[in-house]
């Protein structure tokens, strides 16, 4: 059984045939199942953002698999083939592996380290699986993934520090008011820009929110868009004694806001600090408001280098993320070899279990005078030598560092006992060797 | 003695240490579980030594550091248990275990005078005790607010932006912390002037007892950290003296009371000194 990977991303395929290839508009779930009925695959996953359509298959014949997967893309978009082939990537077994576990880590996204990833992964794998589109091996490496997802985030500052203005800000503010929760914000000016940042500031939990614009209308809007207030223009100085939080965004070309306006707020008439975000460009707020003891300020170039501080944090913890990823391969690797010798295990298990049989049954006559206890016992005995014997072997078999070695070390045991493994028996043996390792657990 | 609690103070405080540079939840509960066997084992310490002379050693001042370092770590853990907030961990256990090794290195004879032996002197020393433990607590939050203010308003955010609570819990922890040690100095304070009046009249030929005045240094810096802490109370919720202010204040009254607690008890006071 051979990992096949086919897709587009936003690395291989420009944004309108990501669009036109997309699957996360549509349903996922339909998708997959349509997918599932090609023979070829024999368990597969789609998973599709906006930056990626990638499908993975478990199959026995990949090429096939590729043709499969384009005739189920073409016809499923309703497109020609020519009109997305030149875009598409395609990976095999580990290299496939390796490719979900850099995604599912953060390191393939358009910024790197971002979080929803992996729960698009997650997502994408459990609409898989709720439909019974996968089977032990995708199963296995999709779960191995959100591990290596998991382990970059706790032990990479990969996903850390705000990479956004708007966020920036909203981070700048959770350090200085903890949580957001039932903050004051008062938002003057409702460009782009601050509704940005108030929408992710209500995101926050924060309480009542103020919207003040030279166009009412803007004000009035922004107000509806975030569940907040509008208030006139015309005293937004007075709004500010109880804000925690002010953003500043107008076109104005002077400062509106004087260290006096804000120094009359502050002092005995405030509890806490204030925090001034001013966004525009110019900028709205005088520079001396900062040296104002309870007032934090902050101006886009300065939020701007907390980003690029952030940008540049982030990338210098791509190499430990890619370490992390490799470590996780090898093991994967490990596993997916371990498989590799499952039929020469079972073929192993079962010589060795009917020449114990054929043995007993040779014995019946001598036995006979034996109580049914004891002729259990005798059973017991041997089944239990059986397995002794074969436990080391077993292991070292699954074990085995590389392909190359596996083959001549399967080869080698298929000799010395005559062994009969062909790939045709591979896939009804798997099944058999997992219940066989089980019983072995117990 | 005293040895083991301090061999697990120091463990604590450098695995809190790493855990600020690291910042791994792991490495952060391995933290806590290290000061929690290290309270433990204090709290075992100071119990035999209890059942020994009979009441709670403190009369040699080795003991009553030993004490104190004991109240220190149990106010750190309640203050960890209820914010989940392990970054005050590096500030804070390396003085209960620097404290340590003077019990640890120079055991005291715990000899106390009989005059001692009333309620009302109980409650003036572990008031006392106390406070003065939650004031440590308090001092750190507010040297630790300093630091976070400072990156903050210098557009500097590094080391400890990234690693320290906001603020705003720093504030809220830090007006907690000088409410309940003002709280317990005053009723200590109080204590023991009434029990000191009551004591002269039973015993009026004691020396201890005879210098204790203002004019004593011990008791005049007691007095002025009293001043200070009731100030920065009242100061916070009439003129707005929240935050970076507070926080000074904070500092610098626990630095008295280190003053008052280290070198003034060893060396200048006469009327503190029951053995």
């Amino acid at each position: 059984m051979h990992l096949f990977l086919l897709g587009v991303s936003h690395k291989t395929a420009p944004v309108d045939v990501r669009e036109r290839l997309d699957f996360s508009s549509r349903n996922l779930g339909a998708a997959v199942e349509a997918l599932a009925t090609r023979p070829s695959a024999a368990e597969s996953v789609v998973l599709s953002t906006c930056n990626r359509s990638e499908i993975y298959v478990a199959s026995e014949n990949p090429e096939r698999a590729r043709e499969d997967i384009v005739a189920f893309l073409s016809h499923y978009h309703s497109l020609s083939p020519e009109s997305f082939t030149p875009h598409l990537f395609s990976l095999d077994d580990e290299a496939a592996a390796k490719h979900l576990f850099r995604v599912a880590a953060g390191l393939d996204s358009l910024v790197v380290g971002e979080p929803q990833i992996l729960g698009q992964v997650k997502d994408a794998f459990e609409t898989a699986a709720g439909r019974r589109c996968t089977g032990p091996m995708l199963s296995k490496l999709f779960h191995w993934s959100f591990g290596v997802g998991k382990r970059v985030r706790t032990e990479t500052a990969l996903g850390e520090g705000a990479v956004s203005i708007s966020f920036a800000a909203v981070a700048l503010a959770r350090k200085i008011f903890g949580r957001l929760e039932g903050r004051r914000v008062l938002v003057i000016g409702a460009g782009e820009i601050s509704t940005l940042t108030a929408e992710h500031l209500r995101a926050q939990g924060v309480g009542e929110m103020v919207i003040t614009s030279r166009t009412p209308a803007q004000a009035e809007a922004l107000a509806d868009a975030v569940s907040g207030r509008a208030e006139p223009w015309d005293d937004f100085a007075s709004l500010l004694g109880t804000a925690d939080v002010v953003v500043t965004a107008t076109g104005s070309q002077r400062p509106i806001l004087s260290r006096a306006q804000v120094e009359a707020t502050t002092g005995r008439h405030r509890s806490g600090p204030l925090f001034i975000i001013d966004l525009a460009v110019p900028r709205d707020v005088e520079v001396s408001v900062g040296d104002i003891e309870q007032v934090f300020l902050y101006n886009v170039d300065d939020l701007q280098s907390i980003v690029q501080e952030n940008l540049s944090r982030r990338t210098r913890e791509i190499a430990h993320a890619e370490t992390i990823v490799a470590e996780e391969l090898l093991k994967f690797a490990t596993w997916q070899r371990s498989r590799g010798a499952v039929p020469t295990v079972v073929a192993l298990r079962q010589r060795f279990d009917a020449i114990r049989r054929s043995e007993l049954q040779r014995l019946d006559g001598k036995l006979a005078g034996l109580s049914p206890d004891a002729r259990a016992r005798v059973d017991e005995v041997t089944r239990l030598i059986v397995e002794k014997l074969l436990h080391e072997p077993t292991e070292q078999l699954k074990a085995l560092p590389d392909e190359e070695t596996q083959v001549a070390y399967t080869e080698a045991v298929n000799r010395l006992f005559r062994l009969r493994t062909g790939e045709s028996a591979s896939g009804s043996t798997d099944a058999a060797a997992d219940s066989t390792s089980a019983d072995r657990r117990k | 003695m005293n040895l083991i609690p301090l061999v697990l103070y120091a463990a604590a405080a450098a695995v809190y240490a790493v855990h600020f540079a690291k910042r791994s939840p792991g490495i952060g509960r391995t933290a806590t579980t290290i000061l929690l066997l290290a309270v433990l084992s204090h709290t075992f310490v100071i119990g035999m030594q209890t059942m020994e002379v009979r009441h709670v050693p403190f009369a040699s001042r080795s003991h009553a550091i030993s004490t104190f370092v004991w109240l220190l770590a149990l106010s750190y853990i309640y203050l960890e248990l209820t914010t989940d907030e392990r970054a005050m961990g590096v500030f804070i256990v390396p003085i209960a275990a620097g404290l340590q090794t003077i019990p640890a290195f120079l055991p005291g004879v715990e000899n106390a005078d009989p005059v001692l032996d009333s309620p009302w002197f109980w409650v003036h020393l572990l008031s006392m005790m106390f406070s003065y433990a939650t004031f440590a607590v308090a001092g750190m939050l507010g040297l630790t607010y300093m630091l976070q203010f400072k990156e903050i308003k210098k557009k500097h955010l590094g080391y400890f932006y990234a690693r320290l609570p906001s603020l705003h819990v720093l504030d809220a922890m830090n007006s907690r912390a000088v409410v309940v040690g003002w709280l317990f100095l005053t009723i200590g304070v109080v204590v023991g002037v009434v029990w000191a009046a009551q004591a002269r009249a039973v015993a009026p030929g004691n020396s201890n007892l005879q210098a204790m005045s203002l004019n004593d240094p011990k008791i005049l810096i007691a007095v002025v950290t009293w001043a200070v802490y009731s100030f920065e109370v009242v100061a916070r919720s009439t003129m707005g003296w929240t935050g970076r202010r507070a926080a000074w204040l904070s500092a610098l009254g626990f630095v008295i009371v280190l003053l008052n607690f280290l070198p003034v008890s060893y060396f200048v006071t006469t009327s503190h000194t029951f053995q």
